[in-house]
C-alpha cells in the first residue's frame, strides 16, 4: 500500500515535471518558429513585440533557463533596429542588454552565444546613431566578438556579424561588399558544420549570410 | 481507497477548468499601451495587449495568482488577484520610467559637449570641426554663449570675468598651466589635444560645490576611457609633424604621442605683425596608460612633457627704441592619474586622483631675467552614493601643495600655498519635474590663513516635454593673483556671488536656450601706488594692497542651434550681452575693465558634402569694442576700440588610400583681411599710441592626418 502510494506520488510528480518540460520546449519551439516566420526584410513590429513578450513569459516561468532570456534579448535587438525613433530604439536595446545580463548571471559567465548577442546589440545600438556612437560602440562590438571567438571559434554567427558589419560599411571607411565576402564565406562554411546543442538552441544567421553573399557576388 | 489514487493519476495539471482573465493597460493619462506584456507569474499563461491596450487570456490557475504587466519604458506593475468570474476587467495604469524626456536635468550655467548625454548641446567633435577654433578647446569655447573674446590674451573670459577667473579641470584635477606660456599681446593655445577627451562641460557660472578657486567658470574635461583605435597615426601640417600610436590589450591600453613643431615655414608664407627673432619651436610627448582594475574600476595615468623656445621683438612704448627683445624657453611637465570604481550596482562610486605639474619659464626681457617657476601637487577623493529615485549625495575633499617663484629685475619672490577643501552635495528629485542640487564647499588656504564657506544651489523645473527652467545661485572664492600675495600675506579671498536663470527647449535636433545672470564681486584686491594709472599689463604690482574692491556683471545670453531643417547642414548662433563695472587693481573709480566687450555674436555653420566626403565650416564672430586706457582722457577707461570682425572657413576631406584613412584639412582665418585692433597702448608721454592686434591678419593653414590602421572606422564627424 505504502509502495503504491509512493509510486503514485512519483508518477504524479513526473507527470507534472514532464508536462512542465514539454510545455517549455513546446513554447520555445513555437516562439522560435514565429521568429523564423518573420519577414526578414520588413517584419511586423507588433508581431515581433508579441514574440518578445512570449519569450519573456517563458523566462519568468522558467527562471533557471537562459535560453528564453536569450531569445527575448534577440527579439528586442531586432525591435531596436525597427524602432520608430532613437528613444524607442534605445529603450528596446536597453531592455535587450538587461536580458543578456540576466542570462549571463544564470550561467555564471557569458558563453559564446551571449557574447555574440552582446556584439549584435552594440552593432544595432551603433547603427541607431552612427555619427555619435561609432567611437564607443565600435570597439565594444569588436571586443565582444573577440571574446566570443576565444570561447568558441566555431560559432558561425561571429563571422556573420563581422561580415555584415563590413557589408554595410561604406568602401571609403574600409568596408564594402568585397571586403565582407571572405568573412561571409567563412560564416557559410562554419554554418555548414554547425550543429546546435538542441532544437531550441541558437541557430540563426544562415539565411541572412547567404542572402548577403548572393548580393556580394 | 484505491479508486481515490486512480483518480489522482487522471487529474493532470492541464485538466483544471479554465478561466478567462482580461483587461486594459494604459499609461497614467489613460492612453492605451499597445504591445504590453501581461501574464500570471510562474505560469505560461499570458498575452500581449492589442491596438486598444486590451488583453485577455485563459488560465487553469485557481484561487489567487500574481498578475504582472510590463511595457518597455514603463515601470513594472504587479497585482495579486483572486481568480473568479470577475477577472475579465483588470485595469493597469503604468508609470513611465525616468528618461531624458520626462525627467528634468539641472542645466543652469552648464554647457556640455558629450557623446553620452543627449541633453548635451555640443558633441566633442564639434570642437575640431569649427572654423576659427583652430582645433583648440578654448578656441571653440570662445564661441559659446557667455564667453567674451579677448584676442590678445589666452584664457576663457566668462560673463565679465577675467581669464584668470576660469579654471581648467581634467578628470577633477585643476590644471596649473592649461595654456602655453603667456607672452605679451599674443594669445596662446591650450596644451591639450581635443581628441583626448570624451566630454567637455563649460560652466558659465553657478557650478557644482565639487569645484572651487574660480570666480567665474570651470571648464571640465573628461578623458576617454579607451584607445580610440589600434595602430599608428601620422599628422603633418605647416607647423608640426607628429606620430601617435595606440595599442589596446584585453584590460589595458596605451597611447603614445610625440611631436616636433616649428612655425618658421608657416611664418615665411603668412605675413606676421610680430618681429620674430626665433620663431616658436616646440617638441613634446605624452603617454597614456589605462587599466581596467576590476569590473567597473579604471585606472588612468597620463603624463606629458613639452618644451618650447621662441624669441621676438615685442613692442614696448616705455623704452626709447619702442621694442624690447624677449626670449622665452619653457619646460612643462604634467602627470595625472585617476582611479574610478563603483560597487553594489553603482550605489557607491569613487573618483580619486593624484597629479603633479611643474612649469619653468626662462624668460628674459632685454637680457634681464624674468623667470617663472611653478609646481602643484594635488590629491582628490570623491565618493558618490546613489539613493532611491535617482537622488544622489556626494562628498569629498582635495588637497594641493603649490610652490611659486617669480624673478623680477633680479629679485626672486617665493610663495608656498597649502590648500585644502572639503565639499558635500546632494541632488534631489522632488518629482520628475522638479529637482534641486544643494552643495556646500569649505576651503582653507595657508597663504590666506582663513577658512571660507561657499554654498551652492540649483533648481530645475520641467515646463513641458521638451522645455525647462533652471535657476542657480552660489558663492565662489578664489585666491587673489599670486603676484599680490608675494608682497602682502594678509590678503583675503576674492569672492563672487552668482545668480542665474535659464530657459531651454531641446526638440527634434533643434536647441533654444536663453540665460540671464547677475554676478556680484566682493573682496577684490585693490592696489594703491600713489601714482597715475599704469596700463602696462606686464607690470609687477608693487603698491600696497587691500581687499576693498568690488564690482558687478549682469547680462544675458542666447543660443540657437538647428541640425534638422537642411539635411547635412548644422548651424548655431550665439549672442551674449554683458554690462560690468569694477573697482579693483589700480582703479581709482569704478569702471568697465579692458577685457569686457558688451556684445559678442557668433554664427557657426557646418555642411557635410556626402559625395566628396568633405566637411565645410564657416564662422563669423563679432566682438564689440572694448575700453582702453587713454592717459589724455580725464575720464578713466572711457575710450573704446573699434569692433572686431572675423570670418573664417575650414574644409576637411576624407580620403582612403589603400585602406588607410587620410584626412586633409585647410583653413583660412580672417578671410576678409580685417585689420582688427584689440587694444591701444600709449607711450609714457601720452603723445603717441600703437594698436595691439592679432599676430597676423588673413592667415591660412593646411595639413593632413593619416591613420595607418585597418581597424580605424571613420565617419563624417571624425575630424
Amino acid at each position: 500500500m505504502k509502495k503504491l502510494l509512493t509510486t503514485l506520488v512519483l508518477i504524479f510528480a513526473v507527470t507534472v515535471v514532464f508536462a512542465q518540460n514539454e510545455k517549455y520546449s513546446q513554447a520555445m519551439t513555437s516562439g522560435i518558429g514565429a521568429l523564423k516566420g518573420l519577414d526578414k526584410e520588413k517584419p511586423d513590429v507588433k508581431v515581433l513585440q508579441d514574440i518578445a513578450n512570449r519569450f519573456e513569459r517563458i523566462a519568468a516561468a522558467e527562471p533557471k533557463e537562459w535560453l528564453p532570456k536569450y531569445y527575448a534579448a534577440y527579439s528586442y535587438v531586432l525591435l531596436g533596429y525597427y524602432g520608430a525613433n532613437l528613444t524607442e530604439k534605445d529603450q528596446y536595446l536597453d531592455k535587450a542588454g538587461a536580458l543578456i545580463k540576466d542570462a549571463e548571471a544564470l550561467l555564471g559567465k557569458p558563453n559564446d552565444e551571449l557574447l555574440v548577442m552582446q556584439a549584435y546589440q552594440s552593432q544595432i545600438h551603433l547603427a541607431a546613431d552612427a555619427m555619435n556612437r561609432w567611437q564607443s560602440d565600435g570597439p565594444k562590438f569588436t571586443e565582444y566578438l573577440e571574446a566570443a571567438k576565444s570561447a568558441n571559434p566555431e560559432n558561425p554567427r561571429i563571422y556573420y556579424l563581422e561580415g555584415s558589419n563590413l557589408f554595410f560599411t561604406p568602401e571609403e571607411y574600409g568596408g564594402g561588399k568585397k571586403v565582407a565576402q571572405p568573412l561571409l564565406e567563412k560564416a557559410k562554411q562554419k554554418f555548414s558544420t554547425f550543429k546546435p546543442e538542441s532544437t531550441i538552441h541558437p541557430d540563426w544567421g544562415q539565411i541572412e549570410t547567404e542572402s548577403m553573399l548572393s548580393q556580394s557576388n | 481507497m484505491k479508486p481515490f489514487y486512480c483518480l489522482l493519476i487522471f487529474v493532470s495539471p492541464l485538466a483544471f477548468s479554465q478561466k478567462m482573465i482580461g483587461g486594459k493597460i494604459t499609461d497614467k493619462k489613460g492612453n492605451p499601451l499597445v504591445g504590453a506584456n501581461v501574464f500570471l507569474k510562474g505560469t505560461y499563461d499570458g498575452s500581449t495587449t492589442d491596438a486598444a491596450g486590451m488583453f485577455s487570456f485563459k488560465t487553469s490557475e485557481k484561487d489567487t495568482a500574481t498578475i504582472s504587466a510590463s511595457y518597455v519604458g514603463f515601470e513594472l506593475s504587479e497585482k495579486k488577484i483572486r481568480i473568479n468570474e470577475n477577472t475579465a476587467n483588470l485595469i493597469f495604469k503604468l508609470d513611465e520610467l525616468a528618461n531624458e524626456l520626462n525627467t528634468v536635468v539641472i542645466t543652469a550655467g552648464a554647457f556640455e559637449a558629450s557623446d553620452e548625454k543627449r541633453m548635451a548641446m555640443l558633441k566633442p567633435l564639434d570642437i575640431v570641426t569649427t572654423a576659427g577654433a583652430a582645433a583648440d578647446i578654448t578656441g571653440a569655447m570662445q564661441f559659446l554663449p557667455g564667453a567674451q573674446r579677448v584676442g590678445e590674451q589666452e584664457g576663457l573670459f566668462v560673463r565679465g570675468g577675467s581669464g584668470q577667473e576660469t579654471k581648467v579641470v581634467i578628470d577633477g584635477m585643476i590644471v596649473q598651466n592649461p595654456f602655453f606660456s603667456s607672452l605679451p599681446d599674443v594669445q596662446q593655445r591650450g596644451r591639450f589635444n581635443p581628441f583626448m577627451f570624451k566630454g567637455t562641460s563649460f560652466s558659465t557660472g553657478g557650478y557644482s560645490a565639487q569645484y572651487g578657486q574660480a570666480l567665474s567658470s570651470v571648464l571640465l574635461l573628461n578623458t576617454t576611457d579607451k584607445a580610440n583605435n589600434n595602430g599608428l597615426g601620422i599628422s603633418l601640417n605647416m607647423a608640426n609633424a607628429g606620430v601617435n600610436y595606440d595599442y589596446a590589450f584585453k584590460n589595458q591600453s596605451v597611447s603614445a604621442v610625440a611631436y616636433y613643431g616649428n612655425l618658421k615655414p608657416l611664418f615665411a608664407v603668412v605675413k606676421q605683425n610680430v618681429e620674430w627673432l626665433h620663431e616658436p619651436e616646440f617638441k613634446g610627448s605624452s603617454l597614456t596608460y589605462r587599466l581596467k582594475t576590476s569590473k567597473n574600476g579604471v585606472l588612468k595615468v597620463y603624463g606629458m612633457y613639452s618644451d618650447s623656445h621662441l624669441s621676438m621683438n615685442t613692442k614696448d612704448p616705455s623704452v626709447e627704441a619702442g621694442t624690447m627683445r624677449l626670449n622665452l624657453k619653457n619646460r612643462n611637465a604634467f602627470m595625472t592619474s585617476t582611479l574610478t570604481d563603483s560597487w553594489k550596482d553603482g550605489k557607491w562610486s569613487l573618483n580619486s586622483g593624484f597629479s603633479y605639474s611643474r612649469n619653468t619659464d626662462d624668460m628674459t626681457f632685454d637680457a634681464v631675467n624674468f623667470g617663472r617657476f611653478d609646481e602643484r601637487t594635488q590629491a582628490r577623493v570623491v565618493l558618490t552614493r546613489l539613493l532611491t529615485g535617482n537622488n544622489t549625495i556626494l562628498f569629498g575633499g582635495e588637497a594641493h601643495a603649490i610652490n611659486l617663484q617669480n624673478r623680477v629685475d633680479g629679485t626672486t619672490y617665493k610663495l608656498k600655498d597649502r590648500y585644502a577643501a572639503a565639499f558635500a552635495e546632494s541632488e534631489i528629485y522632488i518629482t520628475r519635474q522638479l529637482a534641486g542640487r544643494i552643495g556646500m564647499r569649505s576651503e582653507y588656504s595657508s597663504v590666506i590663513n582663513r577658512l571660507n564657506w561657499a554654498p551652492r544651489l540649483s533648481f530645475a523645473l520641467k515646463s513641458g516635454r521638451f522645455s525647462q527652467f533652471s535657476l542657480a545661485a552660489g558663492q565662489f572664492y578664489q585666491n587673489p593673483d599670486y603676484r599680490y600675495l608675494y608682497l602682502n600675506k594678509n590678503l583675503n579671498y576674492e569672492r563672487a556671488d552668482h545668480l542665474i536663470l535659464n530657459f531651454q527647449i531641446i526638440k527634434n535636433q533643434r536647441t533654444f536656450r536663453i540665460e540671464t545672470f547677475y554676478k556680484n564681486y566682493a573682496q577684490l584686491v585693490r592696489e594703491f601706488t600713489g601714482q597715475p594709472y599704469d596700463a602696462d599689463p606686464y607690470r609687477f604690482p608693487w603698491g600696497t594692497t587691500n581687499n576693498g574692491g568690488k564690482g558687478y556683471a549682469r547680462g544675458f545670453d542666447f543660443f540657437w542651434r538647428d541640425q534638422k531643417t537642411v539635411k547635412n547642414l548644422d548651424y548655431w548662433v550665439t549672442y551674449s550681452f554683458v554690462d560690468s563695472k569694477r573697482l579693483f587693481q589700480q582703479f581709482d573709480t569704478e569702471a568697465t575693465p579692458t577685457f569686457i566687450s558688451n556684445h559678442n555674436v557668433s554664427l557657426i555653420t557646418k555642411k557635410w558634402f556626402e559625395k566628396i566626403k568633405t566637411n565645410l565650416s564657416m564662422t563669423y564672430a563679432f566682438t564689440s569694442g572694448r575700453p582702453y586706457f587713454n592717459p589724455n582722457n580725464d575720464e578713466f577707461l572711457k575710450d573704446k576700440t573699434p569692433a572686431v570682425h572675423n570670418v573664417s572657413i575650414q574644409a576637411s576631406k576624407l580620403h582612403a588610400i589603400k585602406g588607410n584613412l587620410v584626412i586633409f584639412y585647410a583653413s583660412v582665418d580672417n578671410i576678409l583681411n580685417t585689420k582688427n585692433v584689440f587694444t591701444y597702448r600709449y607711450t609714457p608721454d601720452g603723445k603717441s599710441r600703437y594698436a595691439v592686434g592679432p599676430q597676423s591678419y588673413r592667415s591660412f593653414f593646411v595639413g593632413m592626418q593619416i591613420m595607418l590602421s585597418k581597424k580605424a572606422k571613420v565617419s563624417k564627424d571624425d575630424f
